[in-house]
């Protein structure tokens, strides 16, 4: 009775919101059928409606995969400076930080999908029934370790609200120990990820042992900026309240994890360019084009220049302090990031081939929409995942409240 | 104090996090690593033994017969002692019958009769024990000058084999790929290259 | 001789699209690629995304079969039953579909002599025809590198050189395909174990395993695999059908392939493709464990070396100068 009410009650939930909300959701179907309409083209004609080739066998999908891996380690990891410094009631920031986690890693899953060249074949990969290649490939545990996060993060979140719905106190005795064990976890998800590319000795760009600390600075400044624009949407139509001081603190700690992101990169760009091997050769072309091909020159110097700018602003307090800069310092850096790792770490990493040829990449047409519809699936999600659970949070969508209602 | 206990709980498990998925790697890293394998233990063996042909010398090579030209007549037909060309140990610049002969196997240092017998004209020189060598079997005489060569192609490492791996084989003789009297390997025409992958430029060209 | 030869003729692929599938995609040739799908595409596509398993057009014996390495030998025959019947609806053809073991006491190696190669690509096409890669879009397991004498820069050699007469002055060749080798970095990374080294040596693909995520191509330090983007075209008059599970059977889209020295050859004695054909006899194949082989005369008296060591790949291939 009880439970058939809640679902009752949080389907209307979903339907009901202001104009916006309807617009807002509408938009992000249409854009979820033209991916879905461009993917059922890829599986029926092939990955050669991509722009991937033998050359260039991983493209914008394991780009976006990568940077939303991120996000999603990012987003729980904000727990840390709200533990530590004991930042309002813990729970409200583990948990929106939780719903973007959950939506980023189905985005992530959606992404590897869209990457297969045989989705019919995923079974395959559950073990008992299919081979799972542990422990040997990083790609098979980079699952498993995916989906324990999603886990963690669907379980969290859920039991938390599930206690707030019933209007019974959060054992926190409980709970505590699934939220610090999704902090390494967050670390891992990411790290492991990286270790997928890192442990290719084929590829000298990614073979380098700092690629996986570079992940992980990188992921610190795109979460966080992330969290931080859709805090601020949240609070603008709920009433769940942040405070700025929390705000102001995640921006504090991106300027930190840009610092060490720039430092990295330096740090790798010394050890190639002084060496001056051929393992400096993707690099090269990334930077500044490679026996005249040069695609991805004006992106990745625009990504430098928006991680630059942003962390200006995230360091001078009186910018930090203005919503205005701040949040062009974050679209900054969430755009600076994307690049960098979704197009700017992938790519270069097959160019040149092992064999010395440079065949560049370009997203095809259909590609890009797939990736369209994968992003606006996931922001659907995020859109109703959060719906549904700040009424909760704020305490407007209880078991008591129907009472009274 | 609590702060004090927080910021150690979690430097813990940042500890923790670090190494979880980096030991994963190194596990994964272990399982996977081979030994370097000897691959050649037998190397250690007798190399001596080893490298004792597997053929002897002047025994039957599997060998695709080239069969002479068939409007040639036997040479003794034309050659010999009491026939109408006699023995001639110098150089020519013209030859006035074998026109269609290009001679250019060594300059000036080969002629004729440095490979062909000057009276039994249809056998190629004896071997040193005075052994006829039939054209049939040419390769004997062109491992007098070219030993190394020879060697190789006794143990498959020159030339070419077809048919079994581990089994019956079809040995090239030298002549088969090479003309006695221009030796050199002719040029070909090569296969057509390999169509290029599709390029981000390709798609502006196309529309 | 061996059974099939190849001849300068016969290996020239079909340029002209008479005997290409017309079901197939419709493409001007192998390296263009879809243009932006218009909306009809969408409609029809949309209709076509709902049956996922009707996309893939797999019974269900074939959606459930296992790994290759795992069926037993009823399963092995009743799937190699079920892909003859495939082949003979799609190419008209009645085929021969191995699943021959390792023979015991077998570890195969090969040997090019870089000093010999004279860059014809003959062993190229001999290659596509024995082991039926896709002529559209163009699968070729062996690419033969052109350097200029004095370095060897991969970065500054060519495949795609094209002459009136090979060898060219001032240059010299180097076919490179599968290394096959003893520590293999693209086994290792297969989420699914739907590649792995055979007994004899042997890098094989369960095509009907492979779940496509090309971790192996990223792998792969020697470009040895490949994979198919599209639906392979095979024109049917072209086709071979002396195959094996493991080799050179008909392949499905969106799957990986790969050298496999032949294996439908090999595993019955005789050389691969590329050797029977090679006119210089630059091409060497032989047992590892057998100390008379080729390959062993050649690895103890000649200077050898393998590709990129550095990466403690232990090929099996190994290239060497027969001065």
């Amino acid at each position: 009775m009880q439970r058939s009410g809640f679902f009752v009650r949080a389907v209307k939930t979903l339907v009901t919101g202001p104009p916006v909300y309807y617009v807002w959701v509408l938009v992000l179907l249409t854009f979820a059928c033209v991916g879905i309409a461009a993917y059922s083209k890829q599986l029926q004609t092939g990955l050669i409606v991509t722009g991937m080739t033998g050359y260039v066998s991983w493209g914008f999908y394991i780009g976006n995969f990568t940077f939303l891996v991120g996000v999603a380690a990012a987003a729980v990891l904000l727990i840390i400076p709200a533990y530590v410094y004991q930042f309002g009631p813990i729970r409200d920031i583990v948990i929106v930080g939780e719903a973007l986690a959950v939506s980023a890693l189905l985005m992530c899953l959606m992404f590897v999908t869209a990457d297969l060249g045989r989705p019919d074949r995923l079974w395959h990969l559950i073990p008992g029934w299919g081979i799972l290649n542990l422990p040997t490939s990083l790609l098979g545990w980079d699952i498993v370790v995916l989906n324990g996060y999603l886990f963690l993060n669907l379980f969290i979140p859920g039991y938390i609200l599930w206690k707030a719905y019933h209007n019974e106190p959060t054992n926190m005795r409980f709970i505590t120990p699934f939220i610090i064990l999704s902090i390494p976890w967050a670390v891992s998800i990411h790290t492991v990820t990286a270790f997928i590319y890192n442990g290719l000795a084929a590829r000298p760009f990614w073979n380098a042992s700092i690629l996986a600390p570079r992940f992980l600075a990188s992921a610190f400044c795109s979460g966080p900026a992330l969290v931080m624009l859709l805090y601020q949407v949240v609070r603008k139509y709920t009433k769940f309240h942040v405070k700025d001081e929390a705000l102001f603190k995640i921006a504090e700690m991106i300027a930190y994890a840009m610092a060490i992101n720039l430092f990295l990169l330096g740090a790798e760009f010394f050890k190639e360019l002084y060496s001056d091997t051929h393992h400096l050769s993707p690099l090269q072309y990334l930077y500044a084009g490679l026996h005249g091909k040069g695609r991805l020159v004006p992106w990745i110097w625009c990504a430098f220049a928006f991680n630059v700018a942003a962390f200006l602003i995230f360091l001078v307090p009186a910018t930090r302090r203005n919503f205005a800069t701040l949040n062009v310092g974050c679209v900054l850096i969430i755009l600076g990031i994307w690049i960098e790792k979704g197009i700017g770490l992938i790519i270069p990493g097959f160019i040149p081939s092992p064999l010395g040829e440079v065949w560049e990449y370009a997203p095809t047409a259909v590609e890009l929409l797939v990736t369209l519809g994968v992003w606006s699936l996931g922001l659907l999600i995020l859109t109703l995942i959060l719906k549904l659970i700040i009424p909760i949070e704020t305490g407007e969508l209880t078991k008591d409240a129907r009472t009274a209602a | 104090m609590k702060g004090k206990n927080r910021i150690l709980v979690v430097a813990v498990a940042a500890l923790i996090s670090s190494t979880l998925a980096t030991y994963w790697g190194l596990l994964a890293s272990i399982a996977s690593a081979q030994p370097y394998v000897e691959t050649f233990p037998e190397l250690r063996r007798d190399l001596r033994k080893q490298l004792e042909p597997k053929v002897k010398p002047g025994e039957e090579f599997p060998v695709p017969v080239k069969p002479l030209p068939k409007d040639i007549s036997p040479c003794s037909a034309c050659h010999g002692p009491k026939k109408d060309f006699p023995i001639n140990f110098r150089r020519k610049e013209a030859l006035l019958v074998h026109r269609n002969i290009e001679l250019n196997h060594g300059g000036v240092r080969v002629w004729c009769l440095d490979c062909h017998h000057p009276e039994e004209r249809n056998h190629l020189l004896p071997l040193s024990d005075g052994t006829l060598i039939t054209f049939e079997h040419s390769y004997l005489l062109c491992g007098k000058c070219h030993g190394t060569k020879y060697r190789d192609w006794r143990e498959g490492i020159h030339g070419k084999r077809t048919g079994e791996w581990n089994g019956k084989k079809e040995y090239y003789l030298c002549v088969n790929c090479h003309s006695p009297h221009s030796p050199r390997f002719k040029t070909l025409e090569p296969m057509p290259p390999p169509s290029k992958p599709w390029t981000p430029k390709d798609e502006s060209a196309k529309h | 001789m061996s059974d099939r030869q190849f001849t300068d003729e016969e290996s020239v692929p079909e340029q002209g699209h008479d005997d290409v599938d017309p079901k197939g995609p419709d493409r001007e040739s192998g390296n263009t690629r879809e243009p932006l799908p218009d909306r009809r595409t969408f409609l029809k596509s949309a209709a076509g995304v709902l049956g996922l398993f009707a996309v893939s057009s797999c019974t269900w014996q074939e959606f459930f079969q296992k790994n290759f390495k795992q069926m037993t030998k009823e399963e092995i025959e009743g799937t190699i039953e079920r892909l003859r019947t495939q082949y003979k609806e799609k190419y008209g053809k009645e085929f021969v579909v191995g699943a021959e073991g390792p023979i015991d006491g077998t570890l195969y190696a090969y040997g090019l002599d870089i000093q010999r190669c004279i860059g014809c690509r003959r062993c190229v096409y001999a290659c596509v025809e024995e082991n039926n890669q896709s002529r559209d879009p163009q699968i070729q397991y062996i690419r033969v590198l052109r350097f200029k004498r004095g370095n060897m820069d991969l970065e500054e050699s060519t495949i795609y050189y094209n002459p009136e007469e090979v060898p060219e002055q001032g240059y010299y060749y180097m076919p490179v395909q599968c290394q096959h080798c003893a520590n293999p970095p693209c086994t290792k990374v297969c989420p699914v174990q739907a590649t792995w080294t055979e007994p004899d040596g042997i890098v094989v693909v369960d095509y009907n395993w492979c779940i496509g995520c090309r971790y192996c191509m990223a792998a792969c330090p020697y470009m040895g695999r490949w994979f198919n983007f599209a639906e392979p075209v095979i024109p049917k008059d072209r086709i071979n059908t002396q195959t094996h599970y493991l080799g050179n059977r008909p392949r499905m889209r969106n799957v990986v392939e790969k050298c496999t020295f032949c294996i439908q050859r090999v595993r019955k004695g005789k050389y691969p493709a590329c050797v029977e054909v090679c006119p210089v006899g630059a091409r060497k194949f032989g047992n590892l464990l057998d100390p008379d082989s080729e390959i062993n005369r050649i690895i103890k008296t000649k200077r050898v070396f393998r590709l990129k060591e550095e990466l403690n790949t232990q090929p099996k291939f190994y290239y060497f100068f027969a001065i």
